[in-house]
This record gives C-alpha cells, sequence and structure tokens, in this order.
C-alpha cells in the first residue's frame, strides 16, 4: 500500500495502509504524540483501499477493510478518509481484541478511579467524556472501555474523540484548534470533527485504574437520576460488549465482577452543564 | 510474497526466528486473511518468538479453543435434535476426532452427512427444533434443492449458527459421482452419537471440496487439512477410494500440491498444478488478494465444473442481475 | 406406570449470584443464561449424583418449605425439561 502509518493506542498497534495520501497525512498530524511503532510487529493491519479500479481516480470511494472486515462494508468518499481510517480501527478492536473485555462506553479517570459511561449513540457518552476530559478529568476514552480480565481495572484507549453535530461547537469552544480535525460534513451520522485528547490522556495511556462507577447516559430529557438493578446492568453491558462471547468464561467472570463491584445509574439530563454538574456530584457521593 | 512466507512458516516452524518485525506483521495478516492463524498459533513454539507476537498467537489459540467448543456444542444439538447418530463432515469432524487438521482451525458451520432419502426427514426435525431457513429468494432456493449437494443452509434460531445437510459431497450437476452411499457405510464411530468419515473418505471429501469446487478460495488452508489427512491414510485404499469416486485424478492432484507446499513425497508438478500454486501464494503482506485476472478466471472455471455451459450461461446472468459480483 | 426420567448436570456451570437474578455461565455451550429461584436450587440439589424430579423434590424438600409434593415435583419436572432444552442437564 502506497501510504502507512503504524501507531499505538492504548495497549493495541495499527498498521494503517492507505490508497490515497491525504487519511495518513491527516493521522500523522493528529496523533503525532501517540507512539510511532513502524519498527515493530502490529497488532492488527487496517486497509483503506479503492472500492474499484477505476474509484482510486475518479470520486475516489474507499473500503475499508484489514485483518477483520464486514463484507457489506458502506464505502465511503475520499473526503471522509480520516473516519474511515478511525471506523478501520474500531472495527479491529471491536471484531479481534481478545486481551480485555471490551464495553462500547466512553470512561475519564479522576483520582485513580474511572467513570464509565454507556450508552447507545446520541446518548452523549462521548461529548461528556470529551468535556470532562477538558475540565479536569482524563480521558481514557471515547468509543471502547477495556476491562482487565484478571485485576477489573479498566484500561484506555484513547483514540481521537469523534464528535457528531451540535457536539462539535460546544467542544470546539472549549478545545484549542490544533486539537481538532478537519470538519467532515454529510456523513452517514451527520457532521463530524474530531478531537484529539489532552497531552495526559496521552502520555498516561498505559495507566488502568480501577472502576469506581457506571452511568447510563441520555440527553435531551429533563433531568433524572435512577438505580440501575445488577439484572439490568448485566443485561445491557452484554450488548454493549463486542467480545464478551468470545472471551468465554473469563468474560463471564469479569464483567459479572464489574457488575457486583461498581454502582450503576441512569441519569437523564438536558444539557452538557446540566450532565456535568450531575456527574460531579454522583462522583462525590458514589465514586 | 507473504503466501510463500506462511506455507514456508507452517512447513518449517524453525524459519520463523529469522523474521523481522515488517516480517512478523506482513505473516501475521497472510495467516488471518487465509484463516490459517490458528492453525500457525499451535505449530510455532512460542520460545522462536519475539514478546510482541506472543499475545497476537495466544489470541489466536483462545479463538481456535472457542470455535472448537462451539463448532462441538452445535454437533451435540443437532445429534440430540435428530435423535441418531449424526455423521460429521469438515472441520467438526476434525475437532471431535482430535485429529491434527483440527489443530487451531476456523470452523464455520456445521456440516453433516445423511442419506438422500432421509433429507426431508432430517429437514423437518431441525426445523422443529429451531433451525430456520436463512433467506434465499425463490431462484436460489430452487436451484439448491435440484442440483446441489446440500439443503440450502439453515441457521438456528436462538444461537445463531449455521448447519449445511449434505447427502454427498459434490454437486449433482458436476461431472464426477462420488459414491454417498460407500461414504456412509464406511463411517467411524467416535462417540456414542458422533461418527466421521473414514480417512480415506476424509481426503476425498477434502479433495472433492477444494478441486473438483475449482474456485480454490481458502485453498492453502484446504491444503494443509489435506497435507494434515494424508498421514493417516492407507496409500492403496486411498487410491482404491478416489476411483470409486471419480475423483482419482483429483486426489493424486491435491497429493502433489500438498506435497509441494507442506512438504512429504511428492510426484513432479504439471504445468497446470503451477498455475495452482500461483494462484494460491497470491497473498502479499497486508493480506490483499494479487493477481486479480487469475482469481476470476479460476471462479468462472469453479462454475463451469460445476455445471453445464448452457445452465451456467443463465445462473451467472440470474445472479448478475441480482447485483452479485465476483470477488 | 413408566419409569421416571433420571437427570444429571451435562457439565459444571458457574453460577454467580446477583442482587436480583442469578447467571449461569455453560461451559460447554458458552452460553450465558439468566436465571431465578428455583432454578439455581434446583441445579444445586441436582449435584452430580443423578436423579429423577422425585429425588430432587426430596433433597430440595429439607432445605425449604415448598408446599403441595405433587405441584411442586411437577413444577420441578417442568424446569429440568426447559434445563434439557438448553442442555444445560441431561436426561441419564
Amino acid at each position: 500500500m502506497r501510504h502507512q502509518l503504524s501507531l499505538k493506542i492504548g495497549p493495541a498497534s495499527f498498521r494503517i495502509g492507505s490508497a490515497w495520501r491525504e487519511p495518513i497525512e491527516l493521522l500523522t498530524k493528529l496523533y503525532a504524540d501517540y507512539p510511532q511503532t513502524s519498527d515493530e510487529v502490529s497488532d492488527f493491519t487496517v486497509r483503506l483501499e479503492p472500492t474499484s479500479l477505476l474509484r482510486r481516480w475518479v470520486r475516489p470511494s474507499i473500503f475499508i477493510t484489514g485483518d477483520h472486515g464486514l463484507a457489506d462494508a458502506a464505502p465511503m468518499s475520499l473526503s471522509h478518509g480520516l473516519l474511515a481510517a478511525e471506523m478501520g480501527m474500531n472495527l479491529q478492536m471491536a471484531l479481534g481484541w481478545r486481551r480485555h473485555l471490551l464495553l462500547h462506553a466512553s470512561s475519564v479517570e479522576k483520582d485513580g478511579r474511572a467513570l464509565v459511561m454507556t450508552g447507545e449513540s446520541g446518548s452523549g457518552k462521548s461529548t461528556l467524556a470529551a468535556q470532562l476530559g477538558e475540565r479536569g478529568w482524563r480521558l481514557m476514552g471515547d468509543e471502547f472501555a477495556l476491562l482487565d480480565l484478571v485485576t477489573g481495572a479498566v484500561f484506555p484507549f484513547p483514540r481521537l474523540v469523534s464528535l457528531k453535530n451540535g457536539a462539535i461547537d460546544v467542544i470546539a469552544g472549549e478545545a484549542p484548534a490544533e486539537r481538532m480535525g478537519p470538519l467532515l460534513a454529510g456523513t452517514a451520522k451527520g457532521d463530524i470533527r474530531h478531537l484529539a485528547p489532552r497531552a495526559d490522556a496521552v502520555t498516561r495511556m498505559e495507566e488502568g485504574v480501577r472502576p469506581a462507577l457506571l452511568l447510563f447516559p441520555r440527553f435531551g430529557h429533563a433531568e433524572a437520576v435512577r438505580l440501575v438493578g445488577q439484572g439490568e446492568v448485566f443485561m445491557r453491558l452484554t450488548q454493549a460488549s463486542t467480545n464478551y462471547v468470545a472471551l468465554g468464561e473469563a468474560g463471564f467472570g469479569a464483567l459479572t465482577r464489574f457488575v457486583q463491584d461498581v454502582p450503576a445509574r441512569a441519569i437523564d439530563f438536558p444539557s452538557g452543564e446540566a450532565a456535568i454538574a450531575l456527574v460531579e456530584r454522583l462522583w462525590e457521593e458514589l465514586g | 510474497m507473504s503466501g510463500v512466507a506462511l506455507v514456508r512458516a507452517l512447513r518449517e516452524p524453525g524459519t520463523v526466528a529469522k523474521l523481522d518485525a515488517a516480517g512478523w506483521t506482513a505473516l501475521i495478516a497472510a495467516a488471518r486473511a487465509e484463516r490459517l492463524i490458528g492453525t500457525l498459533a499451535f505449530r510455532i513454539d512460542e520460545a522462536m518468538t519475539p514478546a510482541a507476537v506472543r499475545p497476537i498467537l495466544a489470541d489466536a489459540r483462545v479463538d481456535a479453543d472457542r470455535e472448537a467448543r462451539q463448532a462441538l456444542w452445535e454437533a451435540d444439538r443437532a445429534a440430540e435434535a435428530l435423535g441418531a447418530p449424526v455423521l460429521l463432515l469438515k472441520g467438526t469432524a476434525y475437532v471431535a476426532a482430535g485429529l491434527a487438521a483440527g489443530e487451531g482451525r476456523f470452523i464455520g458451520d456445521l456440516d453433516i452427512l445423511v442419506p438422500r432419502q432421509m433429507m426431508n426427514q432430517v429437514e423437518n426435525i431441525l426445523n422443529a427444533a429451531g433451525w430456520e431457513w436463512v433467506k434465499q429468494d425463490a431462484y436460489d432456493d430452487a436451484y439448491y434443492r435440484q442440483w446441489m449437494h446440500e439443503l440450502p443452509p439453515m441457521i438456528h434460531r436462538e444461537r445463531d449458527r449455521m448447519i449445511d445437510v449434505h447427502h454427498t459431497i459434490l454437486p449433482l450437476t458436476a461431472r464426477q459421482r462420488p459414491d454417498a452411499e460407500a461414504m456412509l457405510m464406511d463411517a467411524v464411530s467416535i462417540t456414542e452419537r458422533l461418527s466421521v468419515l473414514s480417512p480415506e473418505d476424509m481426503v476425498c471429501h477434502s479433495v472433492a471440496h477444494l478441486l473438483a469446487d475449482g474456485d480454490l478460495a481458502g485453498g492453502l488452508r484446504n491444503l494443509w487439512d489435506i497435507h494434515c489427512l494424508l498421514d493417516r491414510v492407507d496409500a492403496a485404499r486411498l487410491a482404491e477410494r478416489a476411483k470409486r469416486h471419480g475423483i482419482g485424478k483429483h486426489v493424486a492432484q491435491a497429493q502433489r500440491l500438498a506435497a509441494a507446499l507442506y512438504g512429504g513425497q511428492g510426484a513432479p508438478l504439471t504445468l497446470w498444478d503451477r498455475v495452482i500454486v500461483w494462484r494460491l501464494l497470491a497473498r502479499d503482506g497486508w493480506g490483499r488478494e494479487t493477481r486479480k485476472l487469475l482469481r476470476f478466471g479460476f471462479y468462472l472455471r469453479s462454475h463451469w465444473l460445476r455445471m453445464p455451459p448452457l445452465m451456467l450461461a443463465r445462473h451467472l446472468f440470474t445472479k448478475w442481475r441480482k447485483g452479485h459480483r465476483p470477488i | 406406570m413408566t419409569a421416571e426420567r433420571r437427570y444429571h448436570q451435562d457439565c459444571n456451570a458457574a453460577l454467580r449470584e446477583l442482587e436480583d437474578i442469578t447467571l449461569l455461565y455453560h461451559r460447554a455451550s458458552g452460553q450465558t443464561h439468566m436465571v431465578i429461584s428455583p432454578v439455581p436450587e434446583i441445579l444445586e440439589a441436582l449435584g452430580d449424583r443423578p436423579a429423577t424430579a422425585t429425588e430432587v423434590h426430596a433433597r430440595l424438600e429439607r432445605r425449604y418449605d415448598l408446599g403441595e409434593p405433587e405441584q411442586v415435583i411437577a413444577e420441578i419436572e417442568a424446569h429440568l425439561a426447559g434445563l434439557v432444552a438448553l442442555g444445560v442437564v441431561r436426561g441419564a
């Protein structure tokens, strides 16, 4: 592949190949402070390939693939190449990572303990994590939280935070421009901009911490807090994990321990500010 | 050429000691693409690998173990539903019988062989026990039932796993005519409820799958299976069996190819053999299939072998119209 | 009268009690099941000694107050049949 980059995010290293220069250039700039691993063995290979010979040049169209891929992956335009690369890395993790239990969740750390937030797209977990990450918390990740199978600690996967639509302006107002990626308009999920995590998130990306609070956030509702029963937590987390089944008994042990040890609340909030206040209050109480 | 490196690593595991980081990354990408990473992980001694590689191969072994366990569970459920001994085929059979061919193997669906006259009954029992049809349109369904060697694929409603029920090992439209009844008669029992083909028939089935089928996708893996399975056969019996199933030439060819790739005594390769080897090794260090034009040629050939020419034209036309493209 | 069916546990299952339900990880199938009383109790009573529904009932009676035997035994039988369908228990 003509253009390539090798880098490490948390415990996972990726070799990313691309038929086009631009996505690699963008990745190189935004991941400049991350360990560059071109002299090392990579855990995963990601490939951004033309969907056909012609589409390398004419209305360039990217097929995302690699060690793990989905045959029916929707092609993406070259203008969204950065997003394609991020999705490619997510795909490898989601389908191939076995060294931790993966939770589709954001996580942030304060005082040596982790807050984990899980929910569907649009729940606000990514935006909330990004905001907390700019306000004294250490951002551990916005997409995957990694649960250690033996110790139960949560480990970081601090890739670029994916901000959508309304969240873009909110964060752009709080974070310096050099850490913001280009605006990718009109993707399948609307407008997207990426945020590179703060320096401390990168330098401390190998540090795992004990999880102390689990939240199920829901943006766009009147403020409310609800206790969530362990049975419901377990069920929702198995749905939020891409590798629970693949991990077998080790996954069962790790997830049940998490559910038994970590208090859980469902929180509804009308705005980002309200969410942050709610989070700080609950952390005070339970974290 | 990572296809070559992969085959060499399987044939002579000690040679991996010479790989640098880039070499390892390329080998792993090729192995994953050929679905041989599990096999590789079992072949290579951990002591010969750098620290960064160990977790990768350890993960592959974890996956292989889980695959094996799930495959055996599916076999158990099928036997439970059918209330009778089940004849296993392919990966599940290798694992159930504890064969070398099963070590580290990827197993997709559960494949079983049943007598042709029992197909309807088996279909009904499986339906009642929770397996349902994978959605197909009427054309594919009719084609399957009339011409193929198996029922259209079924998937279990709750467990989401596929089962393929075969009544012979090649499509009815192929020119060779394997003797399915003989295969059933000579099956070997491995537990009360599970049986597998005789060692010679296992080789024949694997060969039928690879070469008479013609597509050669997954060929490196298929030939590794054959290489392992050949260790267990009686040469004379294999030749006799192959002749019985009408695939004598193909079995001989598979023996040549397996030896050329993975070692062992082998007759010299023919020109066509060499083309096939060239095609099989067409994998680069990024895990991509190279030599695309050749691949399309093989795809066509695969269908040509299975179907008379007029049928082929009609089948491909219908598939083309529906948006399928050969990859 | 037909002989009563004997049951035994398929192989060990890992059980974890949460506040509101019990989780069962079945090793042979790799499946996780959520179960509530009386299933964990029935499995514990079954242990590794094959038993009929009546025998399971007898083992449970020693520890719990169960009520009308005939009805309870029928329920136990029904639960065992459900567990057989999952593969967690087998007919011996």
